[in-house]
């Protein structure tokens, strides 16, 4: 609950003092302005999150491949020296 | 709001989804309305034409989602309103300020006797300066905006009992405090 302060007014605000305010015609270009800002984010973040899953997808490849075994050929090779 | 107007302003909406254009119609209809209501909550001639325009702009960005809930659209753009004279007010961190007409101070009190005299007024004013704030936020769409209690709470986001109950005790704190008849239709 906030604090307010209440002033009286004498006189009434008349139409044509509110006239100067309205224009419908920037209220479209506003609208449309936010619409295209709305529209590049969506598409900015798109991309973003996919940008995010293709990295998390090759670290992870990355990293099965480090995890992987090592060639059985070398492990279980014997070499035989013939003096 | 009759029931033909409500219709005919419904096919407004459905249109503006489609043309933006199509919602001019319901700006100059409201214009003044939603104009009014923000002055008498800044004081600032200025301010309200931008906050104004800001209030259509989110309305129309959000045209998508309107859905007839039983109240005129204007209930809707009185909420947007008000949430935008609330983000300004927390933005700028000042005491919230309610400009009220002498005339409609007037109105509200009906005379019991003859001495509704200017000191009374400063009173009256004086003693709307301790209410809780949203009890006057309630007062002035009921009082001042002519709202009924169903469509204060859907502006407020209150329940319906929530409001009536606010009005009831900043008037009968009126009634008890200055004696006075309020103009009340309970």
């Amino acid at each position: 609950m906030g604090k307010h302060e209440i002033r009286l007014r004498r006189q009434r605000m008349s139409a044509r003092g509110s006239d100067r305010y309205r224009n419908y015609n920037a209220v479209l270009k506003q609208h449309g302005n936010e619409k295209r800002i709305k529209q590049i984010t969506r598409i900015f973040t798109f991309f973003l999150l996919i940008a995010v899953i293709i990295i998390i997808f090759m670290a992870i490849t990355r990293w099965e491949k480090k995890q992987g075994p090592k060639p059985q050929s070398k492990t279980n090779s014997t070499s035989v020296k013939l003096v | 709001m009759t029931e033909d107007e409500i219709r005919k302003e419904e096919q407004v909406i459905e249109r503006s989804k489609k043309d933006p254009r199509a919602f001019g119609e319901l700006y100059e209809k409201y214009f003044d309305r939603i104009f009014n209501y923000i002055y008498r909550q800044t004081d600032d001639e200025e301010l309200a034409g931008d906050l104004c325009s800001q209030t259509f702009v989110n309305a129309l960005n959000n045209i998508n989602r309107y859905e007839f809930r039983g109240f005129p659209f204007s209930a809707w753009l009185y909420k947007i309103a008000g949430n935008e004279v609330n983000k300004h007010y927390r933005k700028n961190k000042g005491n919230k300020i309610f400009s009220i007409e002498e005339l409609k101070v007037r109105e509200l009190v009906e005379q019991g006797t003859d001495d509704l005299n200017e000191e009374l007024i400063t009173q009256l004013i004086r003693y709307m300066n301790e209410l809780p704030t949203d009890m006057i936020q309630v007062l002035e769409l009921r009082f001042f905006e002519d709202k009924d209690f169903k469509e204060i709470a859907f502006i407020l986001d209150m329940t319906e009992s929530g409001a009536k109950m606010r009005t009831y005790r900043a008037l009968d704190k009126l009634r008890t405090n200055f004696n006075l008849k309020v103009k009340y239709d309970g």
